[in-house]
């Protein structure tokens, strides 16, 4: 097996059944996986923030730092790669918050909400999510299989 | 619950920290200190002049010629940048090869030093204002305390996870219970062993309880570094067993005066940095144990 690292502000695709896509240490930041099972081949974005807007530099440099620019992306280096928009199954972690009553320092739930919106408008379907939270979570895709694992507090659950 | 002559027993059992940011600290706080001082307590470290060479030329720094001696570093730096980067010099030469207890590999816990370091400082700057002197080396110096407590931390494994991961319980929250006192109280008294400077000292020991500090003492470093510590987990610079359950103070946020766009404006400027600085760390070192 190839472990196949997307750092933090990176989104990775492979067709290659011996890699595993792995990202580690979602916490506000919202992980997306998609699979499709049918070409055998699979994609992982590790975005920072919602919107682009809030440094057009950074996000020309690094779009897989935005939600709005990074998710499309992601969904074009698949279908480059020969995947059929109906055929994927996506999932998404992350989003977690830290301890704050006050709410102020909402990063996560903007990360959710935006890709949320743009699922919606794009008629993508979620097919399963482990989001929100205090947690921290690292997250396995396998190519081969579309297997998606989360590790967080200690325990590793199927998603 | 542990005592205060365990940890104290503990600190001393540390290995000696490198003496040249006392020295300089010393020199700084004298206000008089010019480039020969500065140099004559750099140069006979050769550890510590390539460290400072290397770190110095770095791109977060900005430097638009490279630097080769001890002397050019400190004449185009300044004096309390030289500062900063001797304590990361020294910093860097000294983390063990794990933290016990917190789960966190060397690599994990220097991201989250320089994550903190850096995002303090741009978030300072995003002000308008100049950072606060030592803000880096503050954020930098944040968490020494875990270096001793991890070991304490990981003979109590079982009721601490308890707390965080069943009770809900912030990770400050379970050393207090479970301990009784704290990484940033012992992080003080390690800070007073190194002698690191009075501005330094309080950020390390007020940065989990921002509007607690004394008065007297300038909350500006203090509020930077614990916002800057709260962006830095949630992004993930050094993921440990506390994961996200840390205490965010609204008051100290509110008196940053950093709208939510300033400040992710902030944090998407700041991953350069903290990737440069850090030599891009293998993002794997940073959940390793999750």
């Amino acid at each position: 097996m190839k472990l196949v690292t997307v750092d933090i502000a990176d989104s990775r695709v492979s067709a290659d059944p011996d890699v595993t896509l792995v990202t580690y240490a979602l916490g506000s930041c919202i992980g997306v996986m998609a699979y499709d099972p049918v070409r055998v081949a699979a994609g992982m974005i590790h975005y920072m923030l919602p919107l682009s807007e809030t440094s057009p530099d950074k996000a020309k440099a690094r779009p897989a730092m935005f939600a709005d620019v990074g998710i499309p992306l992601l969904f074009h280096s698949l279908y480059a790669l020969g995947c059929d928009k109906k055929n994927l199954i996506v999932k998404v972690a992350g989003g977690g918050t830290m301890h704050d009553e006050s709410g102020r320092f909402a990063i996560g739930q903007r990360n959710y909400t935006i890709l949320r919106k743009m699922f919606w408008k794009t008629g993508v379907v979620i097919s399963a999510e482990d989001v929100g939270g205090s947690k921290s979570r690292t997250v396995r895709l396998a190519v081969a299989t579309g297997r998606c694992t989360i590790t967080s507090s200690g325990e590793e659950v199927e998603l | 619950m542990i005592s205060a002559a365990e940890v104290a027993v503990r600190i001393k059992r540390l290995p000696i920290f490198p003496e040249a940011p006392a020295r300089l600290a010393a020199l700084l706080a004298q206000g008089s200190s010019g480039v020969d001082e500065f140099e004559k307590v750099i140069k006979p470290d050769p550890g510590l002049t390539a460290n400072l060479l290397r770190l110095a030329n770095s791109a977060y720094f900005g430097l638009t010629r490279r630097i080769a001696s001890a002397r050019e570093a400190i004449t185009i730096l300044g004096l309390k940048r030289v500062y900063d980067v001797a304590s990361m010099a020294a910093m860097q030469g000294f983390l063990p090869a794990r933290l016990p207890g917190y789960e966190l590999s060397s690599d994990g816990y220097w991201q989250h030093c320089v994550a903190v370091a850096c995002l303090a400082e741009n978030m300072a700057r995003a002000g308008g204002a100049h950072a606060p002197a030592l803000v880096f080396t503050a954020g930098l110096m944040h968490d020494i305390g875990k270096l001793v407590l991890g070991e304490f931390l990981a003979l109590h494994a079982a009721p601490i996870l308890e707390k965080l991961r069943h009770d809900g319980v912030s990770l400050i929250g379970a050393e207090r219970e479970i301990l009784g006192v704290d990484h940033s109280e012992v992080g003080a008294e390690v800070a007073f062993v190194w002698k690191l400077p009075d501005a330094v000292v309080s950020v390390i020991r007020w940065h989990h309880d921002p509007s607690k500090v004394p008065e007297g003492v300038d909350r500006s470093c203090v509020d930077l570094v614990h916002v800057a510590d709260a962006l830095a987990h949630s992004f993930g610079f050094g993921a440990d067993i506390g994961e996200l359950r840390r205490p965010l103070d609204a008051q100290a946020f509110d008196r940053l005066k950093l709208a939510v766009p300033a400040l992710e404006l902030v944090a998407a400027g700041s991953l350069a940095d903290i990737e440069s600085l850090t030599g891009l760390a293998k993002a794997s070192d940073r959940g390793d144990k999750l």
